[in-house]
């Protein structure tokens, strides 16, 4: 007998925390995303009950099995003390980033701004939408441009006459990488995150040079 | 207990409108900055911490649990959007010519864009 609803840990092929309807599997519900959906749903009403809890789930089922993803296991893990580090560091710095900016724009002198090539050590398509979301809140970074195939930010800095200025960037993007894998990415980034960071570019320098250092 | 109120509901005010001067003072930073990628710095960096703080200050002068997690999740999906759309206008701007290269000090990704076509 076929059964009704196939949950993840009866059938390997699916993702994790999924359920499958039918005969065919052919509607694949993502479990966490529903709850998420249902929570969002209470929190617009602002009020707990059965009511709430009930038609935000069965919208929620309802916008799963109308609008479905693709199937695809995105690499996302939930580490809780990564994520609580990845909060506090970014409230910190985007109170530095907005007191620095404000100083930045109502400075007197001319700013030379300047657009740098960060290369990451990260590669799955979440952890580097993931780093470009983060590194848009920190001091001086406005990603311009993500390079998909060689995992690369561009990022404009604001005020680019001081060396050391670029380097506080570059470093600054770097520790950012390793806090936002730390908080959401899979074993294997995590390893690739603890290595040192890959030699910064110079100016003019091409970033795939130097890839293949440890 | 009266006296607390009172004090976090001032400090809930006070919190508002400190807020809103830092995001008063990104959009005078908007109008003063050149070209379009350091306005950008200007239109998200001092927003969202203004927006934050905005929000905290509310959250102290509404003070129940349910309305505290409609806060926060106004401001995960602020800090979820503001860097996509920030991104976007940066990389049209960028692609369509909008930036002026001469005022730039350097710049990695002229270089890599010219070296594909």
């Amino acid at each position: 007998m076929k059964r009704l609803v196939t949950f993840s840990f009866r059938n390997k092929d699916l993702p994790p925390f999924s359920a499958a309807f039918g005969a065919r599997h052919r509607r694949v519900l993502d479990l966490p995303l529903i709850a998420w959906l249902t929570v969002i749903w209470v929190l617009l009403w602002s009020s707990l009950n059965w009511a709430n809890l009930l038609t935000g789930a069965v919208v929620a089922v309802v916008v799963c099995l109308a609008f479905p993803l693709p199937k695809v296991d995105l690499g996302l893990r939930l580490h809780l003390w990564g994520i609580l580090r990845l909060a506090g560091y970014l409230l910190y710095d985007m109170y530095t980033s907005g007191v620095k900016v404000t100083r930045q724009i109502h400075g007197r002198q001319p700013r030379r701004a300047a657009v740098i090539a960060v290369p990451l050590r990260c590669r799955s398509d979440l952890m580097l939408a993931a780093v470009a979301v983060t590194v848009s809140n920190v001091p001086d970074g406005s990603v311009v441009e993500v390079r998909r195939a060689t995992a690369t930010v561009f990022v404009h800095v604001l005020d680019a006459g001081d060396p050391a200025e670029l380097e506080a960037a570059r470093r600054s993007v770097w520790r950012l990488e390793e806090l936002t894998v730390r908080a959401f990415g899979t074993r294997d980034e995590i390893e690739r995150v603890a290595a040192p960071p890959p030699h910064a570019p110079r100016t003019g320098e091409r970033p795939g040079d130097q890839e293949d250092r440890p | 207990m009266t006296v607390w109120l009172q004090i976090l509901d001032t400090a809930g005010a006070a919190l508002v409108l400190l807020g809103a001067a830092i995001c008063l003072l990104g959009v005078i930073g908007m109008l003063r900055l050149p070209d379009v990628l350091s306005r950008s710095h200007a239109a998200t960096k001092p927003q969202a911490l203004g927006m934050l703080i905005v929000l905290a200050g509310v959250a102290l002068r509404l003070r129940s649990g349910m309305d505290l997690a409609t806060l926060g999740l106004i401001g995960f999906f602020q800090l979820m959007t503001g860097p996509v759309a920030a991104h976007l206008v940066a990389r049209s701007a960028y692609r369509t010519g909008q930036v002026d290269h001469a005022s730039l000090l350097f710049d990695d990704l002229d270089e890599q864009l010219t070296e594909e076509t």
